[in-house]
């Protein structure tokens, strides 16, 4: 899979969430690349983030979250 | 016609381009032809006790059919009587009075030292000292040059030194040899001084024989390292000026040296901080006469810029030279090659494929070779663009980002707010 496909795939599940009512709750980083908590509720998922292109684009999403809040 | 003259710390010239200390500024002689020539100004071979010289001096690197991509010399500083040089200087500025006549000055880090060279070389009419804080061979197993530049507290006091004496300002002239040139900038200026300069050479070895493992240059068989100098350090400088002139600790004006060789090197280093510049290899390797060229190359410039003055030249970019982590992480370009231009090397595909992000491909149409960049996988390095050998074949071109723009420093905040 290309990089692109691979972080096209990645911003989609990020979309995904977030169009599903989850909330960004917790972020961290490390070797393994990016790790996103989403809350809905009491719901909580993890999703990994590996790819430059996704975790530029989940950090725009995360200043949009900021800013409404 | 723009108006050339500079005034850098009180010192006057009717253009920004001045002879660097070196050994086209050894003599009376050379100077005055130089002034003759065009040159705005001429900072004189560093004065200090008269040193011994070998033999061979200079070594040059080529690459590519390039002469003089780079210059090494072990040359120190002047060889002659300081007598013997101040009444030359004497003589200089009586026929070019209207010309910057700068003496570099090297003395031991001793107080009465500083005070006697500052007040013997005031009294002949120069307009301004150099303290050669850079030279970083020979002089420097002695404890003068870049082993006192080094040393930001040695900066700063011997700075203090001259300046307890000296009636005409001073420019402190630093060594590239030390991990951030800001520090000994900022020392120097709080030392008093008037105004930095910089770069002096960079400690360089130019080659090894392959034939004889002597080293180049070598003197009866054997080497010491000398100082790099040339188009080749030009980059080196031009960052070290930038990073002094975004500094507002070293808010002192700069004069810019480091492989400058025409106009166009000159104007990036005053956009980039410094009032003038300085010259050295580029006379070394074209004579004096290469000033015409730069003269009428600036003035023609700050014409087309719709600017009055070279002063109002300087600092312009200075702005635009920020840290990584302010840089916006969403603005795109990519690469977009004519295949109406290109004339199908494949080096752009090559370096792409074996050494960047593999997304230019080869295709075929009608029968004729093509390329194409697939932009969704380019990341805009340039890389292509920078080995294409034909101009007009591949235009780096904005793409508009579909999500807003962020810098990393920006982002870590944000990140940092959703920390555990």
């Amino acid at each position: 899979m290309s990089e692109f496909q691979q972080s096209t795939e990645e911003i989609q599940k990020v979309d995904h969430y977030l169009d599903s009512g989850f909330k960004i709750k917790y972020v961290y980083e490390n070797l393994s690349g990016m790790f996103v908590e989403f809350a809905r509720q009491e719901e909580v998922t993890l999703l990994q983030i590996l790819t430059a292109d996704a975790r530029k684009y989940f950090s725009a999403k995360l200043q949009e979250q900021t800013l409404l809040q | 016609m723009a108006d050339l003259r500079i005034n850098l710390a009180g010192i006057k010239s009717p253009n920004p381009f001045w002879l660097a200390s070196a050994p086209p500024t050894n003599s009376g002689y050379q100077v005055q032809r130089a002034f003759e020539a065009g040159w705005g100004g001429a900072v004189w071979k560093t004065l200090g006790e008269p040193i011994l010289n070998v033999s061979s001096r200079f070594a040059a690197v080529s690459y590519n059919g390039q002469r003089v991509a780079g210059f090494n010399n072990i040359e120190l500083i002047t060889d002659r009587p300081l007598e013997v040089n101040l009444q030359e200087i004497y003589e200089t500025k009586k026929k070019f009075p209207n010309h910057a006549i700068i003496a570099s000055l090297m003395v031991e880090p001793k107080q009465e030292k500083w005070h006697e060279i500052v007040k013997r070389v005031e009294d002949v009419g120069v307009d301004g000292l150099e303290l050669n804080f850079g030279c970083p061979h020979g002089m420097a197993e002695r404890g003068m040059g870049s082993a006192s530049g080094q040393v930001p507290e040695l900066v700063e006091k011997q700075t203090y030194w001259v300046k307890e004496a000296a009636r005409t300002p001073v420019i402190v002239k630093l060594t590239p040899n030390i991990t951030d040139i800001t520090v000994t900038a900022e020392a120097a200026t709080r030392g008093g001084a008037d105004a930095v300069s910089m770069i002096n050479t960079i400690n360089s070895l130019a080659g090894v024989d392959l034939d004889s493992w002597n080293t180049i240059p070598h003197v009866a068989g054997k080497g010491a390292h000398g100082g790099y100098c040339g188009p080749a350090v030009k980059p080196i400088a031009l960052n070290m000026v930038a990073e002094c002139a975004r500094n507002p600790l070293v808010n002192v004006p700069i004069s810019g040296i480091g492989g400058i060789s025409n106009w166009q090197d000159a104007a990036e280093f005053i956009l980039m901080g410094a009032t003038g510049v300085q010259v050295c290899t580029a006379a070394m390797h074209h004579g004096f006469s290469i000033v015409e060229d730069m003269i009428d190359g600036l003035n023609n410039y700050l014409d087309e810029k719709g600017l009055a003055s070279v002063m109002d030249l300087v600092g312009r970019s200075v702005q635009r030279y920020s840290n990584w982590g302010d840089l916006d992480l969403n603005y795109k370009i990519v690469a977009e090659i004519n295949n109406d231009v290109c004339i199908n090397c494949n080096k752009c595909h090559i370096a792409c494929e074996d050494t960047s992000h593999q997304c230019i491909d080869l295709y075929t149409e009608d029968g004729r070779p093509m390329l194409k960049v697939r932009e969704e996988d380019c990341v805009g390095c340039n890389l292509c663009s920078i080995v294409c050998p034909v101009d007009g074949a591949i235009s780096m071109v904005e793409r508009p980002s579909t999500i807003p723009s962020m810098t990393w420093n920006e982002r870590q905040s944000l990140l940092s707010s959703l920390s555990k």
